[in-house]
């Protein structure tokens, strides 16, 4: 069956729990690259407008309800300058 | 016998059949005959009552023997309908079967002329005297017979597909069964219950998915579609795509990747109502039960590797990132068209607000969520807030039987709604139920018992569908405002949801199969059969076949009958094993070929070979399908067309134009789609002027200009080509040829100065009775204002032609 338009929130998007996740940055570390931009595959990182010790304008979060902990961020960095963590319950909210 | 009844002089029998009173209630039967062994070479000429019959046939067998006949001509019928009836009979005598010809006098002379009985009968005769004429020149000729690979190929794994499938591989054919979606089971695994006996659609769909899949006769190739179809009846080379899944056949099906999988998608198979992961499977019961990757979502692009969440999660290492796709050749021998249908998409009735309003949504929307393995577990509730709706609304028709959607009746929707008010009625008998409809169709088997059962249960029919539908914006209850035409009054009603009862319609890829498998389709876009009565599952095109809903729509059981029908029609072709090709392809004359190599470049079907070292034209001639369109092409008369050689089309012409040629028209018509349509026309007696002479090739590319030069060179009035929609041809493309050799006489017309009105061109489906009708009327107009000179002008432009 080929999808025709699909418009409608699907009925069970709350139930389903995707792991939230925190992006955690070491501007100091970064050498400016960009590889964590431009790989990301969700597209959850740009440049920031600060420039950090090595003078360099490390990556900032640009939105963190995008990142899917898939790590890949991680395991490019030449740097060990960025890694993700999951964020606990409380403060999460599923959804939308 | 059949060797020398060619040396010998023509001897023809002529039978001018009454058809009962459909001919001789029109057309003077007894006339035609005398008149019709004045002519030329007829030995005997004779009237029946039905010459179709047993009694008719006896009466040509024996007259063939009596009077030694050696070449025989029926009037009567299309002889898209009988001549092989007649061929048979002429054969049983020991007649060759290509001595025979046929004059439609009644299609295309009674039908179309019921008020002009002396019109009428002067054309019957014209036919017969171009019968009579085309028949003295026909050659005996010997069919070769084609083997057929025992092999079958189905496209498409709905119930249609499935049914095909296994009736096959339960005969003993091996078959390869192709679906473009990652699982069969097509639209009748998104059902929840079927009409009229309330069974569970998937329980009884789900055993026959899981035997397609444990087969041994069958190849299963999801996730696969068809690239390219070559070859000819009995020999098919089908190229299919086998797409990867980049799951292999280690999977379990345990769900353990899907869990964690990041990526979430609404899921196609509940319409967007529940989500999915981008490692997933459509269903739970879908077979292969080989879970899929949708890379279009996948974190892994081409050559980036970003998340292996599912490699990881996979106990199996069924999961293989580096799967292509696989191209596979088939050799088949039989082709199964089952690609089904779609679901017509409401939002452009703007009027009943759907994508607007929560609360209004399809009847497919429907059946996901009163199916218990839905997305709300088979609770109906509203989408707008989750709630069991007091009152619903069923809208039928939406999309079809109407100007704003499609013209035609979707068959199904009518014991749906019933079936779906009645599945509310059994869990939640509180619930109000309105259905506004147009007419109930309830036609078939135990359809009617189920409508009153319906209308027992307190479901409300209210005969007007809603003008409008409009929100309430604070409860989100709908009012449906319209008119009751029963009671001749307006109703305006609140409901909490309302579903719309929507149509079936053609896939919207059904121009890419029609293209690979040489099909034709209905004004309405569904696939067209090979007759709509005595071969409902035949394509046009032989070896082909059709099922289901890409026919035309049909509910779950119609579907599976025709599925296994056309089975069986496949089966008998493959059982024999051989089949006989017509003996209506060209043969070469080397001594007037010039090597030009025309003939090569216009043959849609590749089967002319120029050897310029040999000094040869070469015919496949079991590709070749008879179109004829080289031997229009030849400058040099190189090629023979069989049983439609130019010596006997102009005989034909000749015949036509004997008496008053300027009154009259000579339409050239393709076989399958402007000769049908004129037939159509018959059928449906749709009334134009007799004036109309048809003359019938099996291509409109057969039409060689040097046919329309000597026509008008001979004074005719005027000439239409007539012809397949250009890519509705049955010969692949073979019309495009039409269209240029028409554009080339045109010019040529207006630089010797006659008018090219005289010359026309027309495009007519076989269901356009209408188009042909209406061309006759158009020309017998420009006819009337046609002057001796311009007559004269054309004839001495062309003389000689």
């Amino acid at each position: 069956m080929v999808p025709r338009k699909l418009w409608r929130r699907p009925l069970d998007s709350e139930q389903i729990k995707l792991p939230k996740a925190e992006i955690h940055i070491i501007p100091d570390l970064c050498k400016g690259c960009d590889f964590c931009i431009e790989f990301c595959p969700r597209k959850a990182l740009e440049e920031s407008d600060k420039l950090n010790k090595r003078g360099v304008y490390p990556p900032k979060v640009a939105d963190e309800s995008k990142c899917t902990l898939c790590g890949f961020c991680t395991a490019i960095c030449p740097d060990f300058a960025i890694f993700t963590t999951e964020k606990k319950e409380e403060t999460s909210r599923n959804g939308r | 016998m059949t060797e020398k009844e060619a040396e010998e002089a023509p001897r023809i029998g002529v039978y001018v059949c009454h058809c009962g009173l459909n001919i001789a209630g029109t057309v003077n039967c007894e006339a035609v005959a005398r008149f019709a062994a004045t002519l030329p070479n007829v030995a005997i000429s004779k009237d029946d009552r039905y010459t179709c019959s047993d009694q008719g046939q006896e009466l040509i067998k024996n007259d063939i023997k009596e009077h030694n006949l050696n070449r025989v001509v029926v009037a009567s019928c299309s002889p898209r309908l009988h001549e092989s009836t007649f061929r048979k009979a002429c054969e049983d005598a020991g007649l060759n079967k290509y001595l025979f010809e046929m004059a439609n006098i009644r299609e295309q002379c009674s039908w179309v002329h019921i008020h002009d009985k002396e019109a009428a009968t002067e054309k019957a005769k014209d036919l017969v005297r171009a019968a009579v004429a085309k028949v003295a020149l026909l050659e005996p000729a010997i069919e070769t017979e084609v083997p057929i690979t025992r092999n079958a190929l189905v496209i498409g794994g709905g119930v249609a597909g499935i049914q095909s499938a296994l009736d096959l591989a339960d005969t003993g054919y091996k078959v390869y069964l192709v679906e473009k979606e990652p699982s069969i089971g097509g639209r009748m695994a998104q059902i929840d219950k079927t009409f009229p006996t309330m069974d569970c659609s998937i329980c009884i769909l789900a055993p026959k998915m899981s035997d397609v899949g444990h087969h041994p006769n069958i190849v299963l190739l999801a996730n696969s579609e068809v690239q390219e179809v070559k070859g000819y009846i009995g020999n098919f080379k089908a190229k299919v795509l086998k797409k990867p899944r980049y799951v292999t056949d280690e999977c379990s099906a345990c769900n353990d990747c899907t869990e964690v999988c990041p990526v979430t998608v609404p899921n196609e198979f509940d319409i967007g109502l529940a989500t999915r992961r981008a490692i997933y499977t459509p269903f739970a019961q879908a077979v292969p039960s080989t879970y899929i990757i949708d890379r279009g979502i996948c974190l892994n692009k081409e050559g980036i590797m970003a998340c292996d969440k599912c490699i990881q999660a996979c106990e199996r290492k069924a999961i293989d990132f580096d799967m292509e796709p696989e191209p596979l050749e088939l050799e088949v021998g039989t082709i199964i068209v089952a690609t089904g249908a779609e679901v017509y998409d409401p939002s452009s009735l703007t009027n009943y607000g759907y994508t607007r309003y929560q609360n209004v949504i399809t009847s497919l929307e429907f059946e996901r969520l009163i199916n218990a393995g839905g997305p709300s577990g088979g609770n109906l509730i509203r989408p707008s807030d989750r709630k069991i709706p007091e009152s619903v609304a069923f809208i039928q028709c939406v999309g079809s039987r109407s100007e704003r959607g499609n013209p035609y009746c979707s068959n199904v929707c009518c014991m749906n709604t019933i079936k779906d008010s009645l599945l509310i009625k059994e869990h939640w008998p509180d619930v109000e139920i309105h259905v506004f409809y147009v007419d109930i169709r309830a036609f078939g088997k135990g359809f009617e018992d189920l409508y009153t059962r319906a209308k027992e249960e307190g479901v409300i029919f209210t005969r007007g569908l809603p003008a409008e539908i409009v929100e309430d914006r604070k409860t989100h209850n709908l009012w449906l405002i319209g008119e009751n035409t029963l009671q001749k009054e307006l109703y305006k009603i609140n409901v909490g949801m309302t579903i719309l009862s929507i149509g079936i319609q053609p896939c919207h890829d059904s121009d890419t199969i029609q293209r690979l498998c040489t099909l034709s389709r209905t004004l309405d876009g569904f696939f067209m059969e090979a007759h709509p009565k005595l071969r409902p599952v035949d394509a046009p095109t032989g070896g082909i076949f059709l099922a289901g809903c890409a026919e035309s729509p049909k509910d779950i059981k119609d579907s599976v009958t025709q599925a296994s029908a056309a089975a069986a029609r496949a089966g008998i072709l493959m059982a024999q094993g051989k089949v006989s090709v017509e003996a209506i392809t060209p043969k070469t004359i080397p001594e007037n070929c010039q090597l030009c190599g025309l003939c090569a470049r216009v043959c849609p079907y590749n089967a002319i070979a120029v050897d310029k070292e040999r000094k040869l034209v070469e015919v496949a001639e079991a590709a070749c399908a008879g179109c004829g369109t080289c031997g229009a092409e030849c400058q040099f008369e190189a090629l023979h067309m069989r049983h439609f050689t130019d010596a006997q089309i102009m005989s034909q012409i000749d015949a036509l134009v004997e008496e008053a040629p300027d009154e009259k028209i000579i339409a050239f018509c393709c076989n399958w789609c402007a000769y049908a349509g004129a037939d159509f026309a018959g059928v449906s007696r749709m009334q134009y002027p007799p004036n109309v002479r048809i003359i019938r090739t099996m291509c409109s590319g057969r039409v060689s200009p040097k046919f329309v030069e000597h026509a008008l060179s001979r004074g005719v009035g005027a000439v239409l080509v007539a012809g397949c929609h250009p890519g509705d041809c049955h010969y692949i493309n073979a019309n495009i040829q039409t269209r240029k050799r028409v554009e080339k006489l045109w010019k040529k017309m207006d630089r010797l100065g006659v008018d090219k009105n005289r010359l026309q061109l027309l495009w007519a489906s076989a269901a356009e009775g209408e188009k042909v009708a209406s061309k006759a009327k158009e020309m017998q107009a420009t006819l009337k204002k046609l002057t001796p000179e311009e007559v004269e002008k054309g004839k001495q432009a062309f003389a000689g032609s």
